[in-house]
């Protein structure tokens, strides 16, 4: 029985040690709904006040975040289709059609989500310059496409190595064309595969901050530069900015509950194939 | 072995290219089908090229260029002075080295805590799923929004941080990210709290693909607390610990939004990592000089990798043939 006693006690270890991990979420929960006088008061307070919407009200009206959050929806929604529309026959072709040189392929690939983003952001920069796409949405979705497309290659590639190689042969036996069998078989097999990376994608572009700082700077912000212009060099608006930070990341909650068991997987199968 | 599937590979399997084909009919379909895949591919690698790899390029170039952001007219082609420059500046190399120095370190505490916290979530209670929900939220939380809500915590006044220092252990009100000797290691702490889940769940992923025939094997030779971990988990899931190691690595040279939205920088030049820095150049105008330091980042990530690929990944290849030979 001694045994039982031990792994309740590190059960209860766990649930200790993730509720003391998000603190600092729910503090910035706490803060968008307390009166500016509570989150500027010596003494911190988890419970002790009337919860207020005026900093829901302050980022719509006077920080325009409605406009920022339609940016953010549109390009990184777009970006993430067009990654997808590229990255499913690329990862299919790399994982699955023997190609020569496959793994080296999928390397190459994914070394391109090494690169830092200050190595790139000066081209960019340029070139929506010179298109005189600064301050656009397209500049921002052409640069998302473009840094969200390695990784999700790599994902995919994971996810499809991880169906069994007999899928191809028996479409073949029932008589289905190569498209058949993709369209058919693989697709709808890999669909678990395919929301993760579809996630992924979306959250990096969701959450990227360098690239808009450049390319944005008021008709076509996103929502982690929005975020920042509650600051300024002597006055914060704390209320304000948790505010923007709690409508940035509850779709992101939303996304982590539906799909925790699959995005963990997902990271692991790229690892080990 | 015939051509006429995909090759879906086993981990245990050398990752080798297509079998030769046998015959003239399995050439012809072998051809169709490479080509297939080429069609296939080209999309996705037309895409990298002119989004990717042609502005890597054109950087390069930028790179070996003055190119003053306020005054363009003066720009012109200047061989390797931008780079002669950097290299007799010693913030440069301070950056570089704290940047190292940042890497080692908030890897190191991720990949360690992140292997506890693997452990502690690898268990078959009730609301496991739920727990492992909620560790992995700060993962897909913004830098930004982060970063933001952090500060607000170690402010010095009404910080949540200070709040419990004072209380809980009795000392005065302090403003870490204002003072050089606290500003690093508190984005340390706000780096970790937010990767350590990250490392954690993928681990745990990891763990739980180990079979049950193993695991039961083990208890029967009564294998069990850290021998069980140091002896069978950590061996069985190499490749996953490897792959975080990597990933990790390079996002931690990379850093910028953390960096950059807590404190810039600052105080004086005590949180100047290396993407921090090169937007300074930026600020500056120094568009050419700019360019030639984010080249060097792209070094160091390239030498990071091909000594990370070259010892660690060969030799976990080579290990994975000798087991599957046997």
């Amino acid at each position: 029985m001694r045994q039982d006693a031990t792994t309740r006690a590190i059960n209860v270890l766990a649930v200790v040690v993730v509720a003391i991990w998000l603190i600092p979420v729910v503090w910035v929960a706490l803060t968008s709904i307390k009166p500016t006088k509570v989150i500027n008061a010596a003494e911190p307070t988890f419970y002790s006040f009337v919860p207020t919407d005026e900093h829901y009200i302050e980022i719509f009206d006077r920080f325009l975040f409605h406009r920022a959050m339609i940016n953010s929806l549109v390009t990184v929604g777009v970006s993430t289709f067009i990654v997808m529309l590229l990255a499913l026959p690329a990862a299919y072709a790399v994982a699955r059609m023997g190609l020569a040189g496959g793994d080296t392929w999928a390397l190459v690939i994914l070394s391109l989500r090494f690169m830092p983003g200050v190595v790139v952001v000066l081209p960019y920069f340029k070139m929506a310059n010179g298109f005189g796409l600064i301050d656009s949405q397209l500049a921002l979705i052409v640069v998302y496409t473009a840094f969200g497309l390695p990784f999700a290659v790599w994902l995919l590639r994971g996810f499809l190595l991880d169906l069994p190689k007999e899928v191809e042969e028996a479409g073949r036996l029932d008589g289905l064309s190569w498209t058949g069998i993709i369209f058919r078989l693989i697709l709808p097999m890999a669909r678990p595969g395919i929301a993760v990376t579809a996630i992924f994608t979306f959250v990096f572009s969701w959450n990227e901050y360098l690239f808009a700082l450049f390319l944005t700077y008021d008709k076509a912000t996103t929502m982690p530069v929005a975020l920042q212009k509650t600051i300024d060099l002597y006055n914060v608006l704390w209320g304000s900015l948790s505010a923007g930070a709690v409508i940035q990341l509850l779709p992101m909650i939303l996304v982590v509950f539906l799909l925790q068991r699959h995005i963990a997987r997902g990271l692991a199968l790229g690892a080990v194939k | 072995m015939t051509t006429t599937s995909g090759e879906a590979r086993l981990p245990t399997s050398a990752a080798g290219p297509a079998a030769p084909s046998k015959g003239p009919r399995a050439g012809a379909v072998a051809r169709e089908r490479r080509r297939n895949a080429y069609i296939l591919l080209a999309p996705c690698v037309v895409v990298l090229i002119v989004l990717a790899i042609y502005p890597m390029f054109f950087s390069g170039v930028l790179s070996f260029r003055v190119d003053p952001l306020y005054n363009p007219n003066v720009a012109r082609f200047i061989g390797w002075r931008n780079y002669d420059d950097l290299f007799h500046d010693f913030r440069f190399w301070q950056s570089i080295r704290l940047t190292v120095l940042w890497a080692l370190i908030v890897v190191t505490i991720q990949m360690v805590l992140g292997f506890f916290l693997a452990i502690l979530l690898d268990r078959k209670m009730r609301g496991a799923g739920l727990l492992r929900s909620l560790i992995i939220i700060p993962v897909f939380i913004s830098p930004i929004a982060m970063g933001l809500t952090w500060r607000f915590i170690f402010e010095p006044v009404a910080g949540l941080a200070n709040w419990i220092v004072s209380k809980g252990l009795g000392l005065e009100k302090y403003s870490w990210l204002s003072h050089k000797d606290t500003a690093l290691s508190t984005l340390m702490i706000v780096d970790c709290w937010q990767w350590t889940p990250f490392v954690a769940l993928i681990l745990l992923a990891g763990m739980q693909s180990i079979s049950t025939e193993i695991t039961e094997a083990a208890r029967l030779d009564r294998i069990r607390g850290t021998a069980y971990y140091t002896r069978i988990v950590i061996p069985l899931i190499r490749p996953v610990i490897l792959v975080v190691l990597l990933l990790r690595l390079v996002d931690s040279i990379r850093i910028f939004d953390l960096n950059f939205i807590m404190t810039k920088g600052g105080p004086g030049s005590s949180t100047l990592m290396a993407s921090v820095y090169d937007y300074t150049i930026f600020e500056q105008g120094h568009l050419g000089l700019m360019a030639a330091y984010g080249f060097l980042i792209l070094i160091l990530i390239n030498i990071v990798v091909a000594i990370f690929l070259n010892t660690l990944y060969r030799a976990e290849k080579a290990a994975r043939l000798a087991d599957a030979k046997n």
